[in-house]
């Protein structure tokens, strides 16, 4: 009973969250001066019927109040507006992206989880040797590299032998499903390398020192009395427990992966939102600008949410 | 007991309660890191203030080739105008430190407020202000960066102001939760029972316990700070005209700099953002780690105690 | 049963030393010789008690005879279990006799458990390891376990936050004995207890090492402790044993200097003095407190009362009423969680009061503001009972005795305020006082930091002093010198003083009147000899039969 209570308070956070980001979207874009009202609808080289028909659904004659009333009618819809590039719906632009962007990251991520989880133990519980320093030191050199650096560094060096634009070849004519889908491991080859090598640092450094001080607590030092064995003690006591810590801190540097996709999406010309993102700015294209600030907002907060499913998971002592 | 995961502040190391700062900074000096740290960021420093001496070519008129690469003339090659790679480089710092610098200032003003009050007062002023910060942490602030940026337009003191005002939220729950468990300290109450004001409490009992704190934070933030100049400036964001570090691997990879396979045009850059970062990250690091008390004790440690034989001693010698 | 016809040891400690290396780069001080020699012998069936105070060795002597110190450490000597010397190589030879035949009960049961695991499955655990019983019995013997230490088998798929402090101390007693070990080593079991379970954990111990055969050996600072569990003991000091033997012996006889100070510092409920002077009712006591009650919630937030929720309604001072004359001292006692904590926390007006009147010197309290408080802290002071933490430790003695002179705008000028500092450091003893006013709290000792700390109440000249628990935290052999100081400062100045003490032995012998406080009530008011004596209510005479003595001829009355 009080368990769910914590579920509940989570879910709650996330809905207000989004809704919270939905309504910054719109006083960030139609409210502040310097953001014209009636920019939704000047789409460059729209036929009057459009823009007629854009200013109606946004009502944008209508007082702010109201405006904000049918933003939000509108959104429930799906509908973002049109993209002032190429003149297709926000919301069809961002879903393709997002079906790009989305295995890429999560691969990324999973694999930079993964390797900063063992580096992290494996320099934790051989502490002060000199594996411990170097994957410390390797850990910290790689946290200091700027994504794009290493990014700008794999077209450099790699390109040659590895695709490095796009996430397949356009010139490319697929004989079968499994040659597609080749084709587009192939390319996301380094743009995931990239993200692996810039967030597992990260993952390390936060493992590592979750380890260290779960090594301190007491009850490690019950189960050596008790005679369990060293690699047990790790996993079922150090391990479990330093987990809890390394979740939220790792829910927290989800906006670090967000930068560092953009980041890699704009180097390896990736068409996802990222790079939707980006070039929004550089056109100009409000509309797909605010659509892509509020798809990768919900995205962050569901996987927050995802986090505190985990954290809910792993403590037993979450009462409220 | 609660410990939601976003709930600030639950997450923080406890931090030992710092003997003045003379011990910590001894603390902090008995760690290598922290030496090697200071070193390079005190190289950094030193290269900032003398820049204009420093740097042996204009930034502005080409001094070679369309790049060139690295000769004995030019260490570090030169970029696609000609210009000297190395001179760019040393400038540039010079912004980019700037920009790091202030923007950190800022966010360490707002964090060390909100998180002063928050942990103090405690109560219902807390559950506010961490609300907001709880907001703040989740939504992805390179992205409202972007739009912001995008919105207000492309210059170097929007990219100062826009890092500041979203970085502040991770210092303002380190510094709640050290004042939180400062306030339960038995001193302060002791100091609280003998009439002493809110603000002389605060001056003089608490602010000096989270000072060295604050700046291990202050130079973990100056990190993220620079690393955010270098992504915006990246995508367009920062003053076009300004040189720094992030509008020199900017402007490289703009110019394809990656398919000419001139690596001396980004390489320079690059590693002069990560060798800072580094050198501020582990002077960080040093700090905090001196300052947690959990990490002095391990229980599995990888080698054992020794036997010792005594010589000359038998069992009834005492 | 005497040790002479004790049967042959199970479990011996022959000349052990150990060393710990400091890192230090200083040639003498690299190395601290913590544990300088010790022997100690104990056979199945007997419980032995290692008494010391803190840093004495008695902890790293447990920890080595279990392998189980950090690898600064270099350790000698022999440790034999049935004759067999399992130290002779190390980690090798102790490794496979911890848990089967030495198991240990830690400090801190608190965090002995692993906060994510059930109870069950930890006790499970070292079955697994060990193998002690089929898979399929592991279940039956962990329900077996905890029965016999008096907890519901039911229990065994909760988890440890979900126990008492008392229960997880059984809990961790049932995990030690999960693979039937000849020898158990208890470290501070009771330490962070209340006294009437601290009694239960004690009849527990006693009952399973005559029911089991268990040689104990029972590591802790409290000599009432060992008295009563305990038929010989060996007193540690500085990493010697100074003494060793029967308890009745030691009681009656000490040789060492050391363990008749011990004595002398422990308390005994029973041997209090008659009666204390008696003092005549003043007209305007110093303290009177009518039918206080303080709420759980402490102080109510701004945003629950926007929201017109109403404040948590239970209480955790359910209208008391005490009075403290001048130069009197009461004491009021109870277990934690009894209340006695936010009494005085509403007393000081640190925390808001749900009803009632507090009355400081003649002047109302409750409800004033924290400026109209100011001029009245003056006359109410508070003593803590952590001496290392009531001290800001970037303050020199001088600055944390100025800080409140400087606080009340009392003396004018520098000169004058060094004499009133000067003069509060003699009066607590700390002389010459120009010996400390430039130390650092780290360079001073427990008993001198709290002597600092009640310097820094002296400075104010108050009338009424309220200590908390003023020397649980101290050393045992440095506390009667904190209580006589208080002793004197009401005698000599006049001050009343309220003591609050978990520790009914303390009370009886320093206060004049006891106050005994249970679940937010007082059940039993009176001067201390009577209530110690001759105790009305039933929560006073559990309390007083679970206070251990120091005489081991004592048996508790019943």
């Amino acid at each position: 009973m009080r368990k769910s209570g914590y579920l509940w308070k989570r879910s709650v956070f996330a809905l207000v969250t989004i809704y919270v980001a939905i309504t910054l979207n719109f006083v960030l874009f139609r409210v502040l001066p310097g953001s014209a009202v009636s920019r939704i609808s000047k789409v460059p080289n729209a036929s009057p019927a459009l823009k007629h028909a854009l200013e109606v659904q946004f009502g944008l004659d209508k007082s702010m109040w109201q405006q904000y009333v049918l933003y939000l009618q509108q959104l429930l819809h799906g509908n973002m507006g049109i993209s002032y590039q190429n003149m297709q719906p926000v919301s069809d632009n961002l879903k393709s992206a997002l079906l790009a962007t989305l295995p890429m990251v999560t691969i990324g991520t999973v694999l930079a989880l993964v390797i900063g989880i063992a580096v992290g133990v494996l320099s934790a519980v051989r502490r002060g040797t000199v594996t411990d320093h170097a994957t410390t030191n390797v850990a910290v050199l790689f946290y200091a590299f700027p994504t794009q650096f290493l990014g700008m560094m794999m077209l450099i060096f790699a390109a040659s032998f590895l695709p490095s634009a796009g996430m397949t070849d356009p010139f490319a004519i697929y004989t079968s499903w499994a040659d597609e889908a080749g084709d587009v491991i192939r390319h996301m080859i380094l743009p995931v390398l990239t993200l692996v090598l810039t967030l597992f640092a990260e993952n390390t450094l936060i493992v590592r020192s979750a380890m260290l001080e779960t090594l301190g607590e007491d009850y490690v030092l019950t189960a050596r009395a008790k005679g369990v064995p060293r690699r047990k003690i790790v996993r079922s006591y150090a391990l479990r427990n330093a987990m809890l810590p390394t979740i939220t801190l790792v829910a927290l540097s989800l906006g670090s992966i967000v930068t560092g996709a953009i980041l890699i999406e704009v180097i390896f010309s990736w068409p996802g939102i990222g790079r939707a993102l980006y070039q929004a700015v550089l056109a100009r294209d409000y509309p797909m600008l605010q659509g892509g600030f509020l798809v990768i907002t919900v995205v962050v907060v569901v996987f927050n949410f995802i986090a505190d499913l985990l954290y809910f998971r792993f403590d037993p002592r979450i009462t409220t | 007991m609660s410990n939601t995961s976003i709930d600030a502040g639950e997450l923080v190391p406890e931090v030992e309660v710092s003997h003045g700062l003379w011990v910590t900074l001894r603390a902090v000096l008995r760690q290598p890191s922290a030496i090697v740290g200071l070193v390079i960021v005190g190289l950094f420093v030193i290269s900032a203030v003398f820049a204009p001496l420093l740097t042996p070519y204009s930034t502005t008129d080409a001094s070679c080739g369309v790049f060139d690469p690295p000769s004995t003339a030019h260490w570090f090659g030169c970029d696609d105008g000609g210009i000297d790679v190395l001179s760019l480089v040393i400038i540039g710092g010079r912004v980019s430190m700037l920009v790091g610098l202030f923007a950190t200032v800022i966010a360490m003003v707002l964090g060390a407020g909100v998180g002063l009050l928050s942990g103090y007062f405690g109560g219902s002023t807390d559950t506010v202000l961490m609300r907001i910060t709880d907001y703040f942490l989740v939504i992805p602030q390179i992205v409202l960066m972007i739009v912001i940026a995008a919105v207000w337009g492309p210059s170097l003191s929007h990219v100062v102001v826009v890092i500041g005002i979203l970085m502040w939220t991770g210092t303002a729950r380190v510094v709640r939760a050290q004042v939180k468990s400062l306030r339960e300290r038995v001193y302060i109450k002791r100091v609280e029972s003998l009439g002493a004001s809110h603000t002389r409490i605060i001056v003089r009992h608490i602010l000096p316990q989270v000072g060295p704190l604050l700046v291990a934070n202050a130079v973990l933030a100056i990190t993220v700070a620079i690393f955010t100049e270098t992504a915006l400036a990246f995508l367009g964001l920062s003053d076009p005209t300004a040189i720094t570090w992030g509008t020199i691997m900017e402007h490289a990879f703009d110019r394809a700099a990656t398919s000419a396979g001139a690596w001396w045009a980004v390489v320079p850059a690059g590693m002069a953002v990560a060798l800072f970062i580094m050198g501020c990250y582990l002077i960080g690091r040093s700090i905090e780690d001196s300052l947690n008390p959990r990490l002095k004790v391990s229980y599995l440690s990888p080698r054992s105690w020794a036997m010792r034989t005594l010589v000359g001693r038998g069992p009834d010698a005492l | 049963m005497s040790p002479e016809d004790a049967r042959s040891p199970v479990f011996e400690i022959k000349d052990l030393h150990v060393w710990f290396d400091t890192g230090s780069t200083r040639r003498h001080t690299r190395e601290v010789h913590t544990v300088k020699g010790i022997s100690l012998a104990v056979a199945p069936g007997e419980r032995l008690g290692l008494v010391g105070e803190s840093g004495c060795g008695k902890t790293t002597t447990i920890l080595a005879s279990l392998g189980l110190l950090p690898p600064s450490a270099s350790v000698s000597g022999q440790i034999l279990l049935e004759g067999k010397d399992i130290l002779a190589a190390g980690e090798k030879t102790v490794g496979p006799h911890r848990w089967n035949d030495i198991a240990m009960v830690f400090q801190g049961a608190m965090n002995a458990f692993n906060p994510v695991k059930t109870i069950g499955w930890q006790i499970a655990e070292a079955l697994r390891v060990h193998r002690t019983v089929e898979p399929r019995e592991r279940r039956d013997r962990v329900a077996e376990l905890l029965e016999l230490v008096g907890i519901s088998a039911a229990n065994a798929d909760r988890f440890p936050h979900e126990f008492s402090g008392g229960m997880k101390q059984r809990a961790v007693i049932a995990m030690a004995l999960a693979c039937n070990p000849k020898v158990l080593l208890a470290d501070e079991p009771t330490t962070a207890l209340d006294v009437v379970v601290q009694d239960q954990i004690l009849s527990l111990l006693t009952k399973l090492t005559e029911e089991l055969d268990l040689a104990l050996i029972l590591v802790t600072h409290d000599l009432a402790v060992v008295a009563q569990t305990c038929e010989r003991a060996a007193v540690m000091l500085d990493g010697l044993i100074v003494e060793q033997g029967p308890m009745t012996e030691l009681y009656r006889n000490p040789q060492h200097q050391y363990t008749r100070q011990l004595f002398e510092s422990t308390p005994d409920v029973f041997s209090a003095p008659v009666a204390s002077h008696e003092i005549a009712p003043v007209v305007a006591p110093l303290l009177d407190v009518t039918d206080l009650k303080v709420s759980y919630g402490g102080r109510r937030s701004w945003l629950s009362s926007l929201r017109n929720k109403p404040s948590n309604d239970t209480l955790a001072v359910d209208g008391i009423s005490l009075r403290v004359q001048p130069a009197e001292m009461l004491a009021l006692v109870g277990q934690s969680g009894c209340g006695k904590t936010s009494t005085v926390q509403a007393i000081l007006g640190m925390v808001p009061t749900g009803g009632g009147s507090i009355k400081v010197a003649g002047t109302e309290v409750t409800g004033l503001s924290r400026a109209q408080w100011r001029p009245l802290r003056r006359r109410v002071q508070m003593i803590y009972q952590d001496p290392y933490e009531s001290l800001d430790i970037r303050f020199r003695v001088r600055h944390t005795l100025e800080e409140p002179l400087r606080i009340h705008g009392i003396g004018k000028s520098a000169k004058e305020r060094t004499r009133i500092i000067t003069e509060a450091l003699e009066r607590v003893g700390m002389t010459p006082p120009e010996r400390y006013l430039g130390r650092y709290p780290h360079e001073l000792s427990g008993g001198q930091r709290q002597r600092v700390a009640i310097a820094a109440s002296l400075v104010l000249d108050p009338t009424l002093l309220l200590a908390d628990e003023p020397v649980s935290m101290l050393d045992v052999s440095v506390r009667s010198g904190v209580l006589e100081l208080l002793d004197t400062l009401r005698r000599d100045l006049g001050m009343g003083i309220l003591m609050i003490t978990h520790d009914l032995s303390t009370a009886a012998n320093y206060a004049d009147r006891i106050a005994v406080m249970h679940q937010g009530h007082i059940v039993e008011e009176g001067p201390a000899w009577d209530v110690v004596n001759t105790p009305t209510h039933d929560y006073t005479r559990t309390l007083l039969a679970a206070v251990p003595s120091p005489d081991p001829e004592v048996r508790k009355v019943s």
